[in-house]
């Protein structure tokens, strides 16, 4: 299978899909690798680097687009940019479908397979393929740094020879993975950093990370689906205000990342809150693409206020720092292709929880939005955490995904329904439909034996039974395989039943007593075995 | 039908099900216990349903017996050490298939000869099944017990011979549905159980798991073909349960090895592969085995942050658990994060270390499987590696000719140190020689696992 990595043709952007660390770790996955000539080079990934991971350097978009069987991006693709890929071919990149319905189309009469990286589902097992709370991290730390350059003092408090300094007073609205990041970063500045989110859970993940959690008095949670923050109530967006009024006056920085899912970004930081900041103050709008959460943010804009607050509106924050972005965001990519079934196996898998729902095209079918309502937030942008993201995402590193606690419960494999078995089954039925069908009106007459009838219903729930077991088995935890063997132990002692059988007719003949040496055996197995089974599972504890 | 009997098949209904929520339970932790207590109420249910049975009379003795046998299977249960679970285990497997030998021959024996074509067929196919897995778990107790070298015995023709017996049995099972004598129902239980035992003693020590769970599955069939002679859904319905139970175990075993089980069970594997192959070779030349005392290992570990511990059949064998579990709270009170790495067959028994780790009281949500701790072997500034040689045998991805290629394995050489506790400098169980612990980010702690680890436990204390 070939990858192929186009060039972003986009204004100023300098991100690429993968960086040549990532193309190594493909080529030896067994991928071939095509990469489009200067693809890197604003992320300053050149063209040599690529060839030295063993990727194939191409020039002209056009080569990549046609030539492969997987492309991956990172923007969703400008009006014409996929026109030269083959039908068939498959493209993985960041989409956004709900707000992109023409290009959707597009890709569709291209008769493309599209996911979106946007629209993979935030569940624990996908963390590792969240290209949004990726690019969500790096961009709360470039805000820290971003507002650090306009910002005219130290952010740690210093005592020197020449007087002393106070230290910089940071208040971050909205504690997804970029606010978490900011919190870190400006935290590990020196600042005094306060933290504001409507969703009580992130408290602890502020604390953890040295923030000074803010709060209303009034009581309304704000923890909406999917890790996403819903929209609040008017007493409770007064008592807000109220609050952020308050804070203006005091701090010296502001870092607004609050967005919920499908709307325009609420606006929390009004133009007299602004008004009340001290001259040199910063604003640092991490939502300005979806219209900000500042009342004055000029979306992509930096600019000062006539009372000298500085508010950057700047969209492409994780952009600026190329590099790490794309290694990351590579990362994810290989992470999701691993998911799809790697070099060897890939093929997109339907019952894939956390495939399906980033599945927007199949071979130009349109395939999203997905079926299943517990799916991801549909529309993503930058993103908030899922609640159980740890408080660990600072500064370059992905966001640490949580590790998984208990020694249990995944991996459980689940096995698709052997397609052998079905079709021989299938035969099977038809054979015996038609024989039935001869019998049946060529010789009506015949008969079988009572032991025959008795022995196929027998055999109706033998099978029956090797189903329900083959079913109930692989759900259960690997860390219980010694306790499953000895309760199966025990069971299988149901033998017993037999030995009683024989044993009570009564007289004690051959037979009899041969049957009560069985039973002996029988029991010694069911309490043995259902003895040190509860003994073990004693033994479990958290 | 007495309306007795027809509560009785309700009863055996109940029981069923109860069966099933039993297995049902043990997919997790919190449930698992609730689950043997369905067992328990399923086994006492069909117990009195049986006994209870219209025109049913229970002899004392068979009280008798029953009353002795839970009393032993109870004292066994209590005095087994976590460290001898597996040979239980194969020894509890081995009174399943005794049992129903005898159940089938006092069918033979009350009928005295006059048994119909398909009760014959039945109760010749329930005997065969019940000797091989009698035969075979005998074996494999002595094997694990050690009373029996680990090694597999090859016999030479040992396929013809496989086959052979075979062919016996049929022929014995077609002169025993045609004429009903005895003697040729204990001539193919003879041949049964010399095949119970060829097959079992071909298999190396290595596969012992899946053997193990083989033959948990092989008693589940029994129990099955017990309940097509004795015409008991019951029978069928359990016994169908356990079967296909152990035959997961089984394939869950070989696809943790990369094998197939067809290759699990002929190969004869642990022997066949050349002594001398090409990991040992290639990797012998590629420098020493450096050694790491006690006192420099404890200093490295209180200076780490992420230490994973990847238990091996040798801490089991030197009950080295509960050392390790206070190394680990020793650890996690200075604020090292110590975690565990099981692979799915280490031990003897699958889940075996899970179960020796929670004897020890270690918790475990940081018990974690192969996947989900391999991509975290990189950060890892140590890994102690206790008892255990194949499953983390780089050879397995890098040597294509190592008996042990395309196994999954514990990649521990990606993480910044690795210790590995070891008796001696031999190969491991399978017989493999294994280049990690010739690698320069490898080093030797030799020793019993229980005096090391102990060891390396004051050597902590001390730091």
């Amino acid at each position: 299978m070939k990858l192929g990595i186009p060039k972003e043709i986009r204004a100023e952007e300098r991100r690429v899909a993968a960086s040549p660390t990532t193309v190594g770790k493909w080529v030896k996955a067994g991928w071939e690798v095509v990469v489009q000539a200067g693809a890197g080079v604003g992320a300053s990934f050149p063209d040599e680097l690529y060839r030295a991971a063993g990727a194939t350097v191409v020039d002209g978009a056009a080569a990549v687009w046609s030539g492969v069987d997987i492309v991956l991006k990172l923007h969703p693709p400008e009006p014409g940019e996929a026109a030269a890929a083959m039908p068939g071919t498959t493209l993985i990149s960041f989409i956004r479908p709900a707000q992109h319905p023409a290009l959707v189309e597009e890709l569709a009469a291209a008769k493309l397979t599209v996911l979106a990286m946007d629209c993979v589902p935030r569940i624990s097992r996908a963390q590792k393929m969240d290209a949004l709370s990726s690019m969500a991290n790096i961009a709360g730390y470039r805000a820290v740094i971003e507002a650090a350059n306009r910002f005219g003092s130290f952010f740690t408090g210093q005592i020197t020879a020449a007087g002393k300094v106070r230290p910089a007073k940071v208040l971050i609205i909205g504690c997804g993975v970029a606010g978490l990041a900011s919190l870190g970063v400006a935290k590990g500045l020196g600042a005094i950093v306060r933290a504001f989110d409507v969703r009580p859970s992130v408290e602890d993940q502020i604390k953890s990370l040295g923030g000074e959690f803010l709060t209303v008095a009034v009581q309304e949670s704000g923890e909406g689906q999917g890790g996403y923050a819903k929209e609040m109530s008017q007493a409770f967006i007064d008592a807000e205000m109220a609050l952020f009024r308050e804070q203006a006056r005091d701090v010296d920085i502001v870092i607004t990342t609050a967005l919920i899912p499908g709307r325009p970004a609420p606006k929390l930081w009004m133009a007299d809150a602004v008004a009340l900041m001290k001259p040199g103050s910063v604003v640092v709008d991490l939502a300005a693409e979806q219209g900000g959460n500042c009342e004055l943010t000029r979306p992509g804009e930096a600019f000062t206020t006539d009372t000298g607050v500085v508010i950057l509106g700047y969209a492409d924050l994780a952009g600026r720092m190329p590099g790490v972005a794309s290694e990351l965001y590579g990362t994810n990519l290989a992470h999701f292709l691993d998911e799809m079934g790697g070099a060897k196996g890939f093929a997109v898998d339907h019952g894939n929880d956390a495939v399906r729902p980033a599945l927007v095209l199949e071979a130009g079918e349109v395939r999203w939005p997905p079926p299943a309502p517990a799916a991801a937030p549909a529309v993503a942008a930058a993103p908030k955490p899922a609640a159980a993201l740890a408080p660990a995402p600072v500064a370059a590193a992905a966001p640490a995904p949580t590790k998984k606690a208990s020694g249990h419960g995944h991996g459980t494999p689940v096995l698709p329904p052997s397609k052998t078995a079905g079709t021989v089954m299938a035969v099977l039925g038809l054979v015996a439909a038609i024989a039935w069908l001869g019998l049946r009106f060529g010789k009506p007459e015949a008969t079988v034996g009572v032991g025959t009838a008795q022995l196929l219903q027998h055999l109706t729930v033998f099978i029956m039974a090797v189903f329900v077991g083959w079913q109930v088995i692989w759900n259960v935890a690997p860390a219980l395989h010694t306790p499953l063997m000895s309760v199966t132990n025990a069971i299988s002692g149901i033998i017993v039943v037999g030995g009683l059988l024989g044993g009570a007719t009564g007289s004690l003949d051959a037979g009899a007593t041969v049957a009560i040496a069985a039973t002996l055996f029988a029991t010694i197995n069911i309490a043995g075995g259902f003895l040190v089974t509860r003994r073990m599972l004693a033994m479990f504890r958290k | 039908m007495y309306l007795s009997t027809a509560f009785s098949l309700g009863a055996y209904l109940v029981a069923a099900v109860l069966f099933i929520l039993s297995l049902r339970g043990l997919s997790s932790q919190a449930t698992a216990r609730r689950g043997n207590l369905y067992g328990v109420i399923g086994m006492g249910i069909a117990i009195v349903a049986t006994l209870t049975l219209q025109g049913l009379d229970p002899h004392p003795l068979l009280i008798g017996a029953i009353a002795v046998g839970a009393i032993v299977g109870g004292v066994m249960a209590a005095r087994v050490g976590m460290t001898q679970m597996p040979e239980l285990v194969a020894l509890l497997h081995s009174f399943v298939g005794v049992a129903a030998v005898l159940v089938g021959y006092s069918i033979q024996l009350a009928s005295r000869g006059h048994l119909d074509l398909k009760t014959s067929i039945e109760v010749y196919v329930d005997v065969a099944i019940a000797a091989i897995t009698f035969t075979g778990s005998v074996l494999a107790f002595l094997k694990l017990r050690g009373s029996v070298s680990g090694k597999p015995t090859l016999l030479p023709g040992r396929h013809g011979l496989n086959l052979g017996l075979l062919l016996g049995l049929v022929v014995c099972g077609v002169l025993y549905v045609r004429g009903g004598q005895t003697w040729a129902l204990g001539a193919g239980t003879a041949l049964a159980c010399v095949l119970g035992v060829h097959l079992v003693a071909a298999i190396g020590g290595a596969d012992m798991p899946v053997v193990v769970s083989m033959l948990n599955s092989y008693s589940g069939w029994t129990a099955s073909a017990a309940g097509f002679m004795l015409e008991n859904d019951l029978l069928i319905i359990t016994g169908a349960l356990v079967g296909s139970s152990g035959a997961i175990l089984s394939v869950i075993m070989c696809r943790a090895m990369n094998r197939s089980i067809w290759n699990v069970i002929f190969g004869g594997f642990g022997a066949d592969a050349p002594k001398p192959a090409g990991g040992a070779a290639a990797a012998a030349p590629d420098g020493d085995m450096q050694e790491i005392d006690a006192t420099q290992l404890a200093t490295t570990l209180v200076g780490s942050q992420q230490v994973v511990i990847v238990p091996g059949y040798g801490m089991a064998v030197a009950r080295a658990q509960h050392a390790v579990r206070e190394l680990t709270d020793l650890l996690r009170g200075r604020g090292v994060t110590v975690r565990f790495a099981i692979h799915p067959v280490a031990g003897r028994l699958p889940g075996h270390m899970n179960v020796l780790l929670a004897e020890a009281s270690v918790p475990y949500d940081i018990v974690l499987e192969m996947d989900e701790i391999n991509d975290d072997l990189p950060t890892t500034d140590v890994v102690i590696v206790i008892g255990a040689n194949d499953i983390v045998n780089p050879a397995a991805e890098d040597d294509p000719s190592s008996p042990i290629a395309g196994m999954p394995v514990l990649q521990v050489w990606k993480s910044k140190l690795v210790v590995v506790n070891k008796r001696s400098r031999g190969a491991g169980y399978a017989g493999i020689d294994n280049p990690l612990f010739y690698k320069p980010g490898t080093k030797m702690l030799f020793g019993d696992a229980k005096s090391a680890i102990e060891g390396l436990l004051a050597a902590v204390k001390a730091a």
